[in-house]
């Protein structure tokens, strides 16, 4: 144990000025963080808060903008002559109750602006209610760090220490961490197990949806189905469990989150070169393996529930096929091609979830929908958990026109729905789609295609009453805007180069684009598949076939539509020159089938009367209320 | 003067989706201008297809409208709406380049609309590299030797003139999209092919490169009156060559003396009057070279950016907000500042602080792509730190960014550590691969930093092979010895500990 000598506490407090964490003193000391924490306040090296004030103190300053920093004490001699320490903290409290919310901090990919949003919302109900809000957060670029959207702001990193000293300043009646994403998650365990109290859901419960066996066992009790699957920690055991369940298998490390390295791996070959190259897998970190639901339709479902009563805020089925990162997929709301008995599932099981996970706020769960003798409208498989604000909060506030976040926020301080008017799942009367955005410009050297790890950095909304109006402008909004049908003697081509599987669902498609009297440009195979539906094509070299190829034509501005499915797991480097010379000419694309048959749809209906109709969000409101 | 009565209903362009270049800052941004104008008595229009936003929240504008982003459809929307004036400098490069493109296009005329904050000819005066080259050296000011092209024939033309390695960036894109930095001529002819694909209009801007200068950027503001207050001074770490978006940056400006500074500040007011921003703020970007002190303009945003939102984050003074009433007619005199309730905004902020943001790059998302810095934005996010000396700042900044990092390295993270050599020759290739790191900027590059320190390279031949200041770099050194005296503290516990 480090003596607490003079010369030490001088240095502490050195080491602090300098900015060091308590993390990086407990390693050098070879104590614990907590223990550091504790050697401090013995020590009195302690933080104080300071107000930006943008006059350096010269001014009374009234905006409550707050960092920490080590100041050395000034020395206030006390009666018996000793000393004791005096430093200056800033800051002002009102008496009120006071509820923390914890931001998100840096973007990154998979927790962006959506959870701002949320927290944002949280800060606005909650002091609406006459609470004072405190807004902790790092990141520079947000709302939530503007001064006036909470009633005390502190710019702190978002870690144990420095959450522990806001915590300790402010003495909250809670700490709201289920709107901040995935940072004040990872935080939560540690935080109540440090005394200090979570609003909303237990992170207990939060937590237990990571645990695989132990929530594979609360779904079974439940009865509700989740795709069969195993773990492995060599490939030995990861070729018995994908033998068990049947090829294709979704695998991944069990230790990192957001879909990062998974993969769906087709064979025993795939899965053997996943296994080598992945991770040190581990008994304790094992290869997680899940029978991967070919050609299922996804769904993500948003709720509240305030423990006794679960309310679906809105349900949206995604235009991508599942496999593909729900952030990175289209999605629409209300669901297109649900049929009643499956959205009633869907609904009887969210709400069970939610009840059962005791969730008290927001709660996501993912859905797949995978056609099957047994039941031909579909099987409801659940694929994902999150008691917490997800991603799509937002769109769904804004396609229905309720509140989601901002109720939620009020429902973690004790008012249930029935109080704050939500009872029912709200009726949507027109068709809002959700597409995301992809960086793949700023990348040059990378395969632009969706899968199943999230690479999107944004999204955008089209709302129109019909669906295919509204999925045509989130694509004109996401920069790649649909080519409208050729007039009368003017040429537009579209490219069509599908692997074998998509052959036949590539037909209808192509007669319809023929019928819009787009002129088409295949590879060989596609092109004899055409010709044999008597659908007329031009046969166009691949990029080693010869030249010009279709590289060439895509850069000479001659395509003006690209549909093209990935031929096998591993992208081949024809396909990806393809891809990217799409990407930097611009050119719209799809990548699935699912998305080819929308775009196609959305192309249709691009010269109607009504593809350029714009209306106000508060007026759509209206219409959901049914006051217009 | 008093707001605008003429004025009743002003319609606000957003930044649409978040992407490289263009992140929430906008709707930060947006939320003030809307709330600023709102709480004027205004009835505001918004125009953003970014569902994420608070910004397009139905109680944030009177006519919220989530719909694309393209001439075509904000047409639509000012013809269904009919505001008497547009806003286009809060919503980023492409709320500004769809105002442009209505402007020129002839609709906001045929409408009556307005376009307030900046006029036309001063966006395409600091947009377009000619007329900015032109602006600059009518007022004695230096930019970067090079020129406009539009073919590959004119690039190669400035071959003689720039020389390489020679900086290429399109005109008219976000985050620098397209720009890159070549070292010879078959780089220079494919980034040039490149460039002319993706700049909109097909323009290219050819300069020499100022590699390796301190770059700054100002934030300033102007009002009707032709007052004028700069609001922050931001010094990048990383010198010129890394996209400010991918810099470490400071604010304020730590390596200046004063003359420096004070010229820099004459510039900028210099610079804002001649291009003409009437009213509202603007970011613009000097280089310095550090051998001789010669100072060149690289660039201003005649409009609200993402260095304003870390300025107005970091000093307190809301410049979108203010940008906003700017706009309807106000002096900065006449508006109070939030915080103090009691001076104007046209008291020029002062900080007795230290802010740093560092950038968070998302680079394992991307497999291929390669991890290194350029002129083209590649990072997603960004944290800021305040404390009250640099030091202080970057170590919480870096405890910020939860990459798995506590401070600057000896969290039990490094990469890299002394310990892990023991021979010459294992020193040799660590000391190699190190300098390799620090020399070409990459997302890893402040820690090598630390590496670079703890093999023995001195603060100077680290200058030598970043060109970051030395100033900074006896800051690290400092970290080091702190962390060294923790580390002498229980490895020789009667060594009594320096203060």
């Amino acid at each position: 144990m480090i003596e607490l000598s003079p010369e030490n506490i001088a240095l502490l407090w050195n080491a602090k000025q300098y900015g060091f964490s308590d993390v990086q003193i407990a390693r050098r000391w070879n104590l614990t963080e907590l223990e550091v924490r504790e050697l401090r306040r013995r020590a009195g090296v302690w933080p104080v808060f300071k107000l930006v004030d943008t006059c350096a103190a010269e001014f009374e300053a009234y905006t409550p903008y707050y960092y920490s920093t080590y100041e050395t004490p000034s020395r206030v001699r006390g009666p018996e002559g000793s000393f004791s320490p005096f430093s200056e903290s800033e800051i002002r409290k009102s008496g009120r109750p006071t509820v923390i919310i914890l931001g998100g901090g840096a973007n990154r990919i998979g927790q962006g602006i959506e959870f701002d949003y949320c927290c944002c919302h949280a800060a606005f109900a909650l002091r609406d209610a006459g609470y004072d809000t405190v807004m902790v957060n790092s990141n520079p670029e947000t709302v939530s760090t503007d001064y006036d959207t909470s009633t005390r702001l502190y710019f702190e990193p978002l870690t144990f220490e420095n959450i522990l000293n806001v915590v300790e300043v402010e003495d909250p009646i809670g700490v709201i961490v289920q709107f901040g994403g995935q940072t004040p998650l990872n935080l939560a365990l540690k935080l109540e197990a440090a005394g200090v109290p979570i609003l909303g859901t237990s992170p207990k419960s939060i937590d237990c949806t990571e645990d695989r066996k132990f929530f594979g066992h609360f779904l079974n009790e439940m009865g509700i189905r989740q795709p069969d699957g195993g773990t492995a920690t060599d490939f030995e055991e990861a070729v018995e469990v994908a033998r068990r369940i049947g090829f294709p298998v979704l695998v991944r490390p069990s230790f990192v989150l957001g879909g990062r390295a998974m993969e769906i791996v087709y064979d025993e070959d795939s899965l053997r070169q996943y296994v080598a190259r992945a991770v040190e897998a581990s008994p304790e970190r094992p290869i997680l393996i899940d029978r991967f639901l070919d050609d299922a339709i996804e769904v993500d479902v948003d709720a509240i529930c305030d423990g006794e009563r679960a309310v679906i805020g809105g349900i949206m089925e995604h235009i991508e096929q599942a496999g593909i990162h729900s952030g990175d997929s289209a999605c629409v709301l209300p669901p297109r091609t649900l049929s009643d008995r499956v959205l009633a599932e869907i609904r009887d099981h969210t709400k069970r979830i939610a009840l059962a996970l005791g969730v008290k706020g927001l709660m996501n769960v993912q859905y797949a929908v995978q056609h099957c003798p047994e039941e031909p409208d579909g099987r409801v498989y659940v694929l994902e958990v999150n008691p917490r604000a997800s991603r799509t909060v937002p769109f769904v506030s804004k396609a229905t026109g309720v509140p989601l976040a901002r109720l939620a926020a009020l429902v973690m301080v004790g008012k249930s729905l029935e109080e704050l008017g939500l009872v029912e799942e709200p009726g949507v009367k027109f068709f809002s789609v959700k597409e995301a955005v992809l960086p793949f410009v700023k990348f040059r050297d990378v395969d632009p295609l969706l899968g199943p790890e999230m690479r999107s950095t944004g999204e955008v909304m089209g709302i129109s009453d019909s669906f295919a109006v509204a999925f045509g402008k989130a694509q004109a909004a996401s920069g790649s805007g649909l080519p409208s049908p050729p007039a009368e003697g003017e040429t537009k081509r579209a490219f069509l180069s599908v692997n074998n599987r998509h052959k036949s669902a590539l037909v209808p498609i192509a007669k319809e684009l023929r019928k819009m009297r787009f002129d088409l440009v295949a590879t060989e195979g596609t092109s004899e598949t055409l010709a044999e539906n008597g659908i007329e094509s031009e046969r166009i070299y691949k990029v080693h076939e010869g030249r010009p190829n279709i590289v060439d034509r895509i850069k000479s501005n001659e395509i003006h539509l690209v549909i093209n499915t990935p031929l096998g797991a591993a992208s081949k480097g024809d396909e990806r020159s393809i891809r990217r010379a799409v990407i930097e000419a611009g050119v719209p694309y799809a990548t699935t089938m699912p998305a080819a048959k929308v775009m196609v749809e959305a192309i249709r209906h691009l010269n109607s009367d009504h593809s350029k109709e714009v209306r106000s969000l508060q007026e759509w409101h209206r219409v959901n209320r049914g006051e217009d | 003067m008093p707001k605008r009565s003429d004025l009743q209903k002003i319609a606000i362009v957003g930044a649409g989706p978040i992407v490289i270049g263009q992140a929430c800052e906008f709707d930060y941004s947006g939320t003030q201008g809307c709330k600023a104008l709102r709480e004027e008595g205004y009835e505001v229009v918004l125009i953003n297809s970014n569902p994420a936003t608070i910004m397009t929240d139905p109680e944030m504008g009177d006519h919220t409208y989530i719909e694309p982003i393209t001439p075509e459809y904000v047409a639509e929307v000012l013809r269904r709406e009919r505001p008497q004036a547009l806003l286009p400098t809060l919503g980023g490069q492409t709320g500004l380049n769809v105002s442009v493109k209505l402007a020129e296009a002839g609709v906001l005329d045929e409408l009556g609309i307005e376009l307030i904050g900046a006029k036309i000819g001063a966006i395409q005066k600091a947009e377009d590299r000619a007329l900015f080259k032109e602006a600059m050296e009518r007022i004695g000011l230096k930019v970067p030797r090079g020129g406009i092209a539009h073919t590959l024939e004119e690039a190669l033309a400035f071959v003689p003139e720039v020389g390489f390695p020679a900086i290429i960036r399109p005109a008219f894109t976000l985050g620098g999209s397209g720009g890159g930095i070549a070292y010879n001529l078959e780089e220079y002819k494919n980034l040039i092919l490149w460039g002319l694909s993706v700049s909109p209009i097909s323009e290219l801007l050819i300069e020499q490169s100022v590699l390796g200068w301190k770059e700054y950027e100002l934030e300033v503001m102007r009002d009707q009156a032709d007052n004028v207050v700069i609001i922050c001074s931001i010094e990048n770490f990383d010198p010129m060559g890394v996209h400010t978006g991918d810099s470490i940056t400071v604010a304020p400006a730590q390596t200046l003396t004063d003359r420096e500074y004070q010229v820099m500040r004459d510039a900028s007011i210099a610079i804002i009057r001649e291009i003409g921003v009437e009213t509202g703020g603007s970011n613009i970007q000097f280089a310095v070279n550090p051998k001789n002190g010669e100072m060149v303009v690289i660039e201003m945003n005649p409009r609200v950016s993402r260095s304003s939102a870390l300025a107005s984050k970091a000093t307190g003074f809301p410049i979108a907000k203010l940008a906003a009433k700017l706009a309807v007619g106000y002096t900065l005199d006449e508006l109070p500042n939030d915080i103090t309730r009691e001076t104007p905004a046209s008291f020029e902020p002062t900080i007795d602080y230290c802010v740093v943001k560092i950038p968070r790059w998302d680079f394992r998302k991307f497999p291929g792509a390669e991890d290194i810095l350029g002129t083209q934005m590649k990072s997603v996010g960004e944290a800021m730190s305040i404390g009250r000396t640099f030091k202080e700042a970057l170590q919480k900044g870096i405890s910020s960014l939860e990459i798995g990092r506590f401070g600057f390295g000896g969290d039990g993270k490094d990469s890299w550590s002394p310990a892990m050599v023991q021979t010459e020759a294992e020193r040799d290739l660590s000391r190699q691969e190190i300098i390799q790191k620090i020399s070409r900027p990459n997302s890893e590059r402040l820690f090598y930093l630390r590496y670079a320190l703890e093999i023995g390279l001195s603060v100077e031949e680290v200058h030598e092979y970043t060109g970051i200041d030395p100033w900074f770099l006896r800051n690290l050194v400092e970290i080091l010895e702190c962390e060294r005296e923790l580390i002498r503290a229980v490895s020789e516990p009667t060594h009594a500990a320096r203060v």
